[in-house]
């Protein structure tokens, strides 16, 4: 096969590699031949992540980005020599797992090296007592859940990507999962973490439930991308799993009477393990067959725990929702969405239509909250060929919201993909930024978001990238991430 | 997904589409026209590229229980990307005919045929029914790989996969054959692979004998059903196996037959059909005829098992649990063996995970299969059981290749029909 026939996107500042062969040696020499490839069919399948813009390129024939070597290390020795390896050599090193990212954080836009963790996929320990369980970073989320279930527990940290994203993956990019009001996100759920830093160093800190030991140094590299180092295991919070699960729902007449019920259940210490606002367009999309969602704006709530907690916080919940106009639908639509949370058929049939289409979290205090969903909806909307933009709302805290839009459309012409796709997301960070709001809830920063760092961190962003520097000399870690406005360097 | 629920799937978007300006609806119109002419093959051809594009774009749900990326830890070996060379084969982006892609045909035959991608696919898709159309496509261009062709061969020279017949060494292994004067009640149905393990083959004739059936085996007649050619996907020479068999097991006169090989039986029945031929019987696995045995008091177990088999785990063949959909009935026949003490491994029934000796992964990469019999393995070993109980002669292969040689003297692999006789 030859790399020509696919069309590059990140092809500038590309790492010049001289003598190619004679660094396989090294690798080699340091994980043994049969984990280490430069072999076209591996290198192929670690050209994407799950972007939605990869996926129009995937049907294309256009890779994102080309790496040159494709290693599987399988213990943290390994892990740190090629790290020394990839310092002495100046090649950029790519952590990847599950490659479930959506925005470009393990795509190997200068190409070097992808670490590719999933030999990390050990189950270390459970400790019953201390409700904790141990796992390597490169275990797949499900498997770890399926693991947890058959004990009796659960982490309570369900992503939509749950199938398809590795625990060091969830870490890497501070994420939060859907059940994530009641049971915390990822950097509520680590107790403890293995790292390996840019230098080859390898760390522990010590899991504990709490610690008065000067800085909180450990969440430094929750959300750090693989930029700052590479998470080889850690250990987290579990529960056991509810004795009771409740389903509610309610409609509203508007996202604002919705936010409203949410805030004030909110207010009360009631922390209902699943809140989700859809917005009127989202709730026809997903609810159409329930008649009294019918222009209206559906809450679904899922409380769950031990039962007497949760007839109490149903109570709480209805009292809330009704008080702001809410009519309750009944468990319908929440069981709709247990039926369809994890499912993605839409997303794979848009692409053949040449639709471009994604989604963007973004995080809000309550008093902008109303405010940023308008200022997206109306900037978006005017962006020419995008035909809808929408919302909904999942996950919340007593001070604000995380809202995810959706927008979808087809270049218009003279446009490519990826510039009407910046457009879109341009458009929504600005009107995010200008309301008051913070870009990301819980993807992460990758490339998408890249450029928008400078206004997001203002001065203390040149504190982020001394600590980089200072930790990563030579900048191999997941290079083109967080620190560098790297969209601006994709073809168009 | 009929067209009426496709408009009323998408009926939200409507309103959007009216707001759209003209230009950008006539965009869309457009795309929509010409999704064929932008994204499918040219002339001829038998993949399923729709749905190949369809999977190839999903983001790899289905991996966390995939065998053959479980087993190699590589993202080469994810459902969706091999959909993804599916597809850029069957478009000419990856030119099959050039030597240098040799390895991304090989990817279209990594897989152990287990399935169980199609129950978390929100497309209902089995990848390797997709990816046995890309095999079409290689075959009709004369690319099928050098270890299915052996297969091939084989067949044609020896009647099994074996390269010998392996069904003549029944009189060196003490296997009695029981020919049929063409009115038999039962037809015992021994698969090739089965013939590897006689003392299965033993106790199953054992079993039937016990319970007073009429039945034949006629080894000195009996031939592979021909699932391997259908898994390379040689129709020519699975057709030829298929009138074989069909003929043999019409002339025994019986009206059920029960097969100890479970890829025997999808291929009696379901792949003799794709391939249009019928036979017209009940055709079931020999632990449900067992069941049925054992419930209308045909036979019973009148001994206690011994000590050094009484912890057992289950082994669910995945084309029992998952194509048949029976998980009961080896259940059902190890419940009424007294002293039987059955740990549930975490993997079980219709979410077993795969013995890694099915599909073609065995033959592309016999290394990667022995790696997922021992995921499978290890799997088992963690109930503490000492007898490891299936009901499928390639995966009591597959898991004897997982076993590493110091395990081999505390655990046995065993057949639930080897258990169940040595209680009668």
């Amino acid at each position: 096969m030859d790399f020509k026939n696919f069309n590059l996107i990140y092809k500038e500042n590309r790492s010049e590699i001289k003598n190619k062969s004679n660094i396989k040696l090294k690798l080699i020499e340091i994980i043994g031949e049969k984990n280490v490839s430069t072999e076209e069919v591996d290198i192929l399948a670690y050209t994407k992540d799950s972007s939605m813009i990869g996926m129009n390129w995937t049907l294309q024939g256009i890779i994102a980005g080309q790496p040159d070597f494709i290693t599987w290390p399988d213990n943290v020795n390994q892990i740190s020599e090629i790290l020394k390896l990839a310092n002495l050599e100046k090649i950029p090193v790519i952590p990847y797992a599950e490659g479930s990212g959506v925005v470009g954080g393990a795509i190997p836009i200068y190409g070097g090296i992808i670490l590719d963790m999933k030999k990390f996929n050990k189950i270390v320990d459970i400790n019953e007592k201390n409700l904790t369980v141990t796992a390597q970073a490169g275990i797949n989320g499900m498997n770890l859940e399926r693991f947890l279930e058959a004990k009796g527990y659960t982490t309570g940290h369900v992503p939509q990507s749950l199938y398809i994203s590795s625990l060091g993956g969830w870490i890497a990019h501070r994420a939060a999962g859907q059940f994530s009001t009641k049971y915390g996100k990822i950097e509520d759920i680590v107790l403890g973490m293995e790292l390996v830093l840019p230098q080859g160093e390898f760390i522990k800190f010590k899991t504990i439930a709490r610690a008065s030991t000067g800085p909180q140094l450990d969440k430094l590299f929750i959300g750090g991308e693989g930029t700052l180092g590479i998470v080889t295991q850690a250990t987290l919070k579990i529960w056991p799993i509810p004795e009771k699960r409740s389903l509610i729902s309610y409609v509203f007449p508007s996202i604002e009477a919705s936010f409203e019920a949410v805030r004030k259940i909110l207010r009360e210490n009631i922390y209902p393990a699943v809140i989700r606002i859809y917005d009127h367009a989202e709730t026809s999309r997903h609810f159409a067959e329930v008649e009294k969602a019918k222009d209206k704006v559906m809450v679904i709530f899922v409380c769950e725990g031990n039962q007497k907690l949760v007839d109490l916080e149903e109570i709480i919940t209805r009292e809330k929702c009704e008080k702001d106009l809410g009519v309750d639908c009944g468990e319908a639509p929440v069981e709709h969405w247990f039926e369809t949370r994890f499912k993605t058929t839409e997303t794979s049939s848009m692409p053949a239509l040449k639709l471009v289409f994604d989604t963007i979290e973004v995080a809000s205090l309550w008093e902008n909250a109303a405010k940023i969903y308008h200022s997206v909806l109306e900037a978006t909307g005017k962006i020419k060929g995008n035909l809808l933009i929408t919302a909904h709302v999942s996950h919340f805290y007593p001070n604000g919201i995380g809202i995810y839009f959706t927008f979808g459309g087809v270049p218009p012409k003279g446009k490519t993909d990826l510039e009407f796709y910046q457009d879109c997301w341009n458009s929504t960070i600005k009107a995010v930024l200008d309301a008051g709001g913070s870009i990301g809830h819980h993807h992460g920063i990758g490339i998408n978001r890249s450029h928008w760092m400078a206004e997001e961190w203002g001065k203390s962003l040149k504190t982020m990238k001394e600590i980089k520097i200072l930790l990563d000399p030579n900048n191999i870690l997941n290079p083109g991430k967080i620190y560098v406005d790297t969209w601006k360097g994709g073809e168009k | 997904m009929g067209a009426f629920d496709t408009l009323k799937k998408y009926k939200w978007m409507l309103p959007l589409l009216s707001k759209a300006d003209r230009d950008i609806r006539g965009i869309l119109m457009k795309n929509m026209r010409s999704t064929k002419k932008n994204f499918y093959p040219e002339g001829e051809y038998k993949a399923d590229v729709g749905n190949l594009i369809k999977c190839m774009l999903c983001p790899n749900v289905c991996r966390f229980d995939c065998g053959t990326l479980q087993a190699s830890q590589t993202e080469t070996m994810s459902p969706a990307y091999k959909a993804r060379i599916g597809y850029y084969l069957s478009i000419g982006k990856i030119d099959p005919t050039k030597e240098e892609n040799k390895a991304f045909i090989d990817l279209m035959y990594m897989c152990s045929n287990e399935e169980s991608c199609k129950i978390w696919c929100p497309f209902d898709f089995s990848v390797v029914s997709l990816l046995e159309t890309v095999r079409d496509d290689l075959n009709d261009k004369g690319l099928m790989p050098d270890y299915c062709k052996e297969q091939i061969d084989k067949l044609k020279s020896s009647n099994t996969i074996e390269g010998y017949n392996i069904y003549e060494t029944y009189k060196e292994k003490g296997i009695e054959n029981v020919e049929t004067d063409g009115n038999d009640d039962v037809y015992y149905y021994i698969g090739c692979e089965s013939m590897k393990f006689p003392e299965v083959i033993k106790a199953n004739i054992e079993i039937l004998k016990k319970a007073g059936v009429k039945f034949s085996t006629n080894l000195d007649k009996k031939v592979c059903c021909g699932g391997p050619a259908f898994n390379i996907r040689d129709f020519e020479t699975a057709k030829e196996f298929a009138n074989k068999n069909k003929k043999l097991i019409e002339s025994t006169g019986a009206k059920v037959i029960v097969s100890d090989c479970p890829g025997c039986i999808l291929t009696l029945t379901k792949r003799y059909e794709s391939a249009g031929i019928k036979i017209d019987k009940k055709i079931i696995h020999i632990v449900e005829y067992i069941k049925q045995l054992l419930d209308k008091g045909k036979i019973e177990p009148t001994k206690n098992i011994q000590d050094d088999l009484k912890k057992v785990t289950i082994h669910d063949p995945c084309l029992i649990a998952r194509n048949l959909n029976d998980t009961s009935s080896i259940r059902a026949i190890l419940g009424k063996i007294p002293g039987l003490e059955l740990v549930e491994p975490t993997y079980n029934k219709e979410y077993v995970h795969c013995c890694g000796w099915s599909g073609t992964a065995h033959w592309a990469d016999k290394e990667l299969a022995i790696k997922e019999a021992s995921i499978r393995v290890n799997e088992l070993k963690e109930t503490g059981a000492e007898v490891f109980v299936s009901a499928c002669p390639l995966c009591e292969l597959g898991l004897a290749y997982g076993l590493k040689e110091d395990e081999k003297e505390n655990i046995k692999i065993m057949d639930v029909s080897e258990l169940l006789f040595s209680v009668l």
